[in-house]
């Protein structure tokens, strides 16, 4: 007993404690370690904006994250640098504070460490940090802050965990408490998407990100051939995205081949792509036509209303 | 002329004993029977495709049959008598396309190792799905406009179903054999096996909805032997 509560006192000494910060609608309360302050938010959204932060200032991280087509990228993979491209498509970085771990193979932590992934990419931003904390030191905007890296990146991450997306149609009719909020077609397609969807698009009792954060394959990116291209995690798994604002966000899956939510409805209908390592979950759909335009619907009514 | 004289002796030399010319064999599919009224097909499931039939909605008829007599869709191939010999796929690949949210064509014949090349000229997403028993069963979403696949079986099978998981109305078959003696009847019928090796063969002719039945034929050095189907109503 006496070393069990050593064993608790020990734990909670390393561990920083979080402040919960409430959501908008629908969604839950962000936890945070630290609360920024509105100087280092606007620093943030400045940094997020600025082409400076690429070797040949051609290119921000709105560049790929466009507020315009909800802070995501309308190409099938982005272009940084040099008109290098990725094999990626660029997700939207709206709720994006809400995830366990980053990118569609969860190959980062925390936005902190995410952010300094695109900055050093040579498909990117390809500017090494040293180089870009020389730069940001000459500049007359940014010089007299005397920043670090560590506050750069903190400022970043700290306007990123603005961006949340709540308050859809959907929010409305489930959490708030208004039965008109959705069409009754919607409403149809969301039985169906109960049915055959939220098992990995998760929805709360009390709030819902639309993803159980885990890895799946869910027959995405096979080629002519039969031949998975990206492995993602591992086994052409990919992290299950969000699908808030999903309608705002085309083109759709981790390598952008899928163009309109139609698309993707009838990619689940016909059970993705067979190759070795297919998510048990992904089978055919038995759907009538109703239902999926009914599908289609619900999905369209996930588009939020962007705090602030 | 005395040169190419010589080249063929070399050529004759070479070979291990003197094979026999090969014969051939020809023949047509003949239905004699009541065909069954074509089926309207309701294509619910996909708006788009009903688009695609503005005048009348499609009707298929699994039976065609022409003015003759004839049966069209039949896969006709030697099942046995080949054994041991070996006949190098074709480098040419047979192609599916996808058209009208229909198969195209109904039915097809290739051989094991050879590519299969399936196309999507519609403006929907289809799903083709050969169910494989014998070879490996696979499935493929196409949005308009994506690439063809190129897919291969590597074991003889006939035949192999086909469907689209997307529209559960649209139906093909593929035959897969291990040599090039294959055919499948167009409007007439008719059929023929070229430079079919001296030998004892059992031939097939499959129908989707009718069966099949099967013929033995003796094929001699040089002899165009002939060999006719009949198949008759359900
Ligand atoms: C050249 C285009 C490009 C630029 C510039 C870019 N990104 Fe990205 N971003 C991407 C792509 C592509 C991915 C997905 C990569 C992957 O998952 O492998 C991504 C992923 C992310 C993610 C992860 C979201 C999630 O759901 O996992 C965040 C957050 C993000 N970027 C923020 C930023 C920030 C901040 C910047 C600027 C410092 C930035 N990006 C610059 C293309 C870009
Ligand atoms: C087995 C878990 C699973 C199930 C079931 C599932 N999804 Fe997904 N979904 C995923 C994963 C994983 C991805 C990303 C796959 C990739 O890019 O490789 C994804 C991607 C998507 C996307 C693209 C989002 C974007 O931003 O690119 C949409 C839209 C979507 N799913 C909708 C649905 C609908 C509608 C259903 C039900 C018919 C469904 N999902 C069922 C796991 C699942």
């Amino acid at each position: 007993m006496k070393y069990l509560a050593l064993v608790a006192l020990t734990l909670c000494s390393c561990k920083q404690k979080l402040v919960e910060v409430p959501g908008p609608l629908g969604l839950p309360p962000l936890r945070v370690e630290r609360v920024a302050t509105a100087d280092e938010i606007a620093l943030g959204k400045k940094l997020f904006f600025d082409t400076k932060l690429s070797i040949d200032k051609t290119i921000s991280c709105a560049s790929c994250h466009n507020p315009e087509t909800g802070f995501a990228d309308a190409r099938k993979v982005s272009v940084g640098v040099g008109g290098k491209t990725g094999k990626r498509n660029a997700p939207t970085v709206l709720n994006a504070a809400y995830w366990r771990v980053q990118f569609w193979d969860g190959r980062a932590g925390s936005l902190e460490e995410q952010a300094a992934g695109p900055m050093g990419n040579e498909l990117e931003m390809n500017h090494k940090p040293e180089l870009l904390m020389a730069r940001l030191a000459a500049d007359p905007e940014y010089g007299p802050m005397k920043l670090t890296l560590e506050r750069v990146l903190f400022a970043i991450a700290s306007y990123e965990r603005t961006l949340l997306s709540g308050n859809s149609a959907f929010d409305r009719y489930t959490y708030g408490g208004d039965k008109t909020a959705l069409s009754s077609e919607a409403i149809e397609g969301f039985k169906v998407f109960g049915r055959h969807c939220v098992i990995c698009h998760t929805i709360g009792p009390k709030d819902a990100l639309f993803t159980d954060e885990q890895f799946h394959n869910i027959g995405v990116g096979v080629n002519a051939e039969g031949v998975l291209v990206d492995q993602g995690r591992g086994k052409g798994e990919f992290r299950t995205p969000s699908l808030r604002n999903v309608a705002r966000t085309a083109p759709y899956m981790h390598d952008g081949s899928l163009k309109t939510l139609k698309q993707v409805v009838d990619f689940y209908v016909g059970g993705g792509n067979s190759n070795d390592h297919l998510d048990s979950q992904i089978r055919p759909l038995d759907l009538s036509g109703r239902e999926r335009d009914a599908l289609v619907a619900f999905l369209e009514s996930l588009n939020g209303v962007e705090a602030k | 002329m005395k040169w190419l004289l010589a080249l063929v002796f070399v050529v004759c030399g070479c070979a291990p004993k003197a094979v026999e010319p090969p014969g051939s064999v020809a023949g047509q599919v003949k239905f004699a029977g009541q065909v069954a009224k074509a089926v309207v097909i309701d294509m619910e499931q996909d708006p788009q495709c009903k688009k695609l039939y503005p005048e009348a909605p499609r009707e298929e008829q699994t039976v065609v049959v022409g003015p003759e007599g004839t049966l069209a869709n039949v896969f006709v191939y030697v099942k046995s008598g080949l054994e041991g010999k070996k006949f190098e796929a074709p480098k040419t690949a047979v192609k599916i396309d996808q058209k009208g949210c229909w198969f195209e064509p109904r039915v097809t014949g290739m051989q094991a190792g050879q590519a299969l090349q399936v196309t999507n000229s519609d403006p929907v997403t289809h799903n083709i799905h050969p169910e494989a028993k014998v070879n490996r069963e696979w499935n493929q979403s196409q949005a308009p406009e994506d690439g063809p696949l190129s897919r291969k079986f590597v074991q003889p099978e006939v035949m192999i179903r086909v469907k689209c998981n997307v529209h559960k109305w649209m139906r093909s078959w593929i035959g897969v054999v291990e040599h090039p003696f294959f055919a499948v009847t167009g409007g007439d019928g008719g059929f023929e096996f070229k430079d079919l090796p001296v030998g004892t063969y059992k031939l097939v002719a499959w129908h989707e909805k009718l069966g099949q039945q099967e013929n033995t034929l003796v094929v001699t050095s040089g002899v165009k032997a002939r060999l006719d189907f009949s198949f008759n109503g359900q």
